[in-house]
Formats: C-alpha cells, structure tokens, sequence
C-alpha cells in the first residue's frame, strides 16, 4: 500500500497548531472534514473514538512519531491526514519525546487488513531517517506531499 | 562463556495482526527483561523494543513469525512473548468492541 492510496491529499499540514494531544487529534480530523472526506455529523463520534483508543494506550510510538487511529462505521475506506509539527506535541509517548510527526487513520471496522498494510507503509518509510528528517524539515504542505510521492516512488527504502 | 539463546515460531492469530496497540505491547514486554529479541518474518528481523520496527513487519493473521532471543532470561521472555500472542494481545478485543459500542450510540 502506498500513501497516495489513503492519505487525502488536501489533509496535509506542514503547520500543526496544537501542542497537546486532543487539540491535535481534533486539528487533523477538522481536516478531514475539510476535504469532503468524513461527514459533518460524525466529526465528534470520530474524535471520541480516536481519543477512546488513546486512553488504551498511546499511539506515540517513539522517534516523535504518532499514529492517532480508529475504526468507524461511518468511512467506506481508509481514510488518512498527516500533520507535522515544529513545536512537538504532548502524546504520552512511549519514549516520553513529543511528537513532530503525526498520521491519523480513520478505517472501515470490517477491513483490518488495510489499517495494518497503512501502518505497515507508514513506519516502513519511517525507518528511513532521510524521509524521517526530510518530512521534520517540511515547511509546507506542499513539501510534504512532493515527499510522500518520492515515498510512494521507493526514493528513500529500497 | 556464550550467551544463552532461544527461538520459537509462531503464527499470528488474532484478526487485526500486529498493529499498534499489539505492537507496543511486544515492545513494552520484551523492556522488562534484559535479553535482546530479535522478530523474524520472510528473512526481515527487527528489534523486539522498537514499535515503528515491528509494525513495519506488517505481520497479519496467519503469518508466521521466528522469536529469537538472546541473553540470560531468554527463556522466560520468549515464554513470555508466546504467552501475549496466544492470548491474542486480549486488550485488543476488547477495543474493537469498546470503539464499536462506542460508535453505535
């Protein structure tokens, strides 16, 4: 699975606003919602349940990456933002560091074999410190989709 | 004097594989003990400590995984390690039903 097969291309912010992590889980699935790709009515359903998943454990899984997910009945597929942020979020890591790095993914409940080929994609690309620094380094959302697309064209895993 | 080593295969059971919630769990057990753990899956091996490693498996239902381990309580954390994948991380069950009840109201 490639990026370019979940992430909505109008869901990328290079400028993440929020330093904690409810704040930042609401940012990016307000951009979801800005590119038509969740409904109005489910926005607040979405975020319960992201935030719910949470409280499981976090999903800040070390080297400043987070990926904030849930499945929900609403979504016919997956569905995907990124979001960086210079400043660091607090997500509880597992490492205690903030996070820079943050994809969210909002799956079909019946299709768990596609959440796990995304986070498969994600942290594969992630293992790479070039695409890792790059992405950190973005400044704009249009860097990071040109960054994704050199991912998704195997530039920095061979 | 070398150190002791142990390897188990086992086959991922539980419906959603190993995705982040279980992947931290691996990680959070293999911390507590002082072997290093190596995870096997078609050739590629990854430390058992690091979360962004072990998700890049993608190791879904019915793959097959090698467990290695190496130090002086290998053993016993590989025992452990079999012991979470058996029960099927039981956390996770209970999440999708949590987040399901959850969206139904």
């Amino acid at each position: 699975m490639k990026f370019a097969d979940f992430v909505s291309r109008e869901a990328i912010s290079a400028e993440l606003i929020a330093t904690d992590k409810e704040g930042a889980i609401r940012e990016m699935v307000q951009a979801l919602l800005n590119a038509g790709q969740i409904e109005a009515t489910e926005f607040e359903s979405i975020v319960k349940a992201i935030l719910k998943r949470e409280e499981l454990g976090s999903t800040g899984i070390g080297r400043g990456i987070a990926v904030p997910h849930t499945k929900h009945p609403s979504v016919d597929r997956l569905v995907g933002a990124v979001a960086v942020s210079h400043e660091g979020v607090d997500f509880d890591s597992l490492d205690g560091e903030v996070v820079h790095l943050l994809f969210l993914l909002i799956s079909p409940p019946d299709k768990p074999g596609d959440h796990l080929r995304a986070l498969e994609n994600i942290s594969r690309q992630l293992r790479a410190d070039t695409f890792c620094r790059f992405l950190k380094q973005s400044k704009t959302a249009d860097d990071i989709r040109q960054l994704l697309d050199e991912a998704d064209n195997s530039q920095f895993v061979s | 004097m070398s150190e002791l080593t142990a390897t188990r295969t086992i086959v991922v059971t539980n419906e959603s594989g190993i995705h982040a919630r279980a992947a931290t769990l691996v990680a959070e057990l293999v911390r507590r003990f002082d072997s290093k753990v190596v995870l096997v899956k078609d050739r590629e091996r990854v430390e058992g400590t690091d979360v962004l490693q072990i998700l890049s498996l993608g190791a879904g239902r019915g793959n097959e995984l090698s467990l290695e381990a190496t130090g002086h309580d290998a053993e016993r954390v590989l025992n452990a390690l079999v012991q979470l994948f058996d029960e099927n991380f039981s956390e996770e069950d209970g999440e999708v039903e949590d987040c399901e009840a959850e969206n139904k109201q």
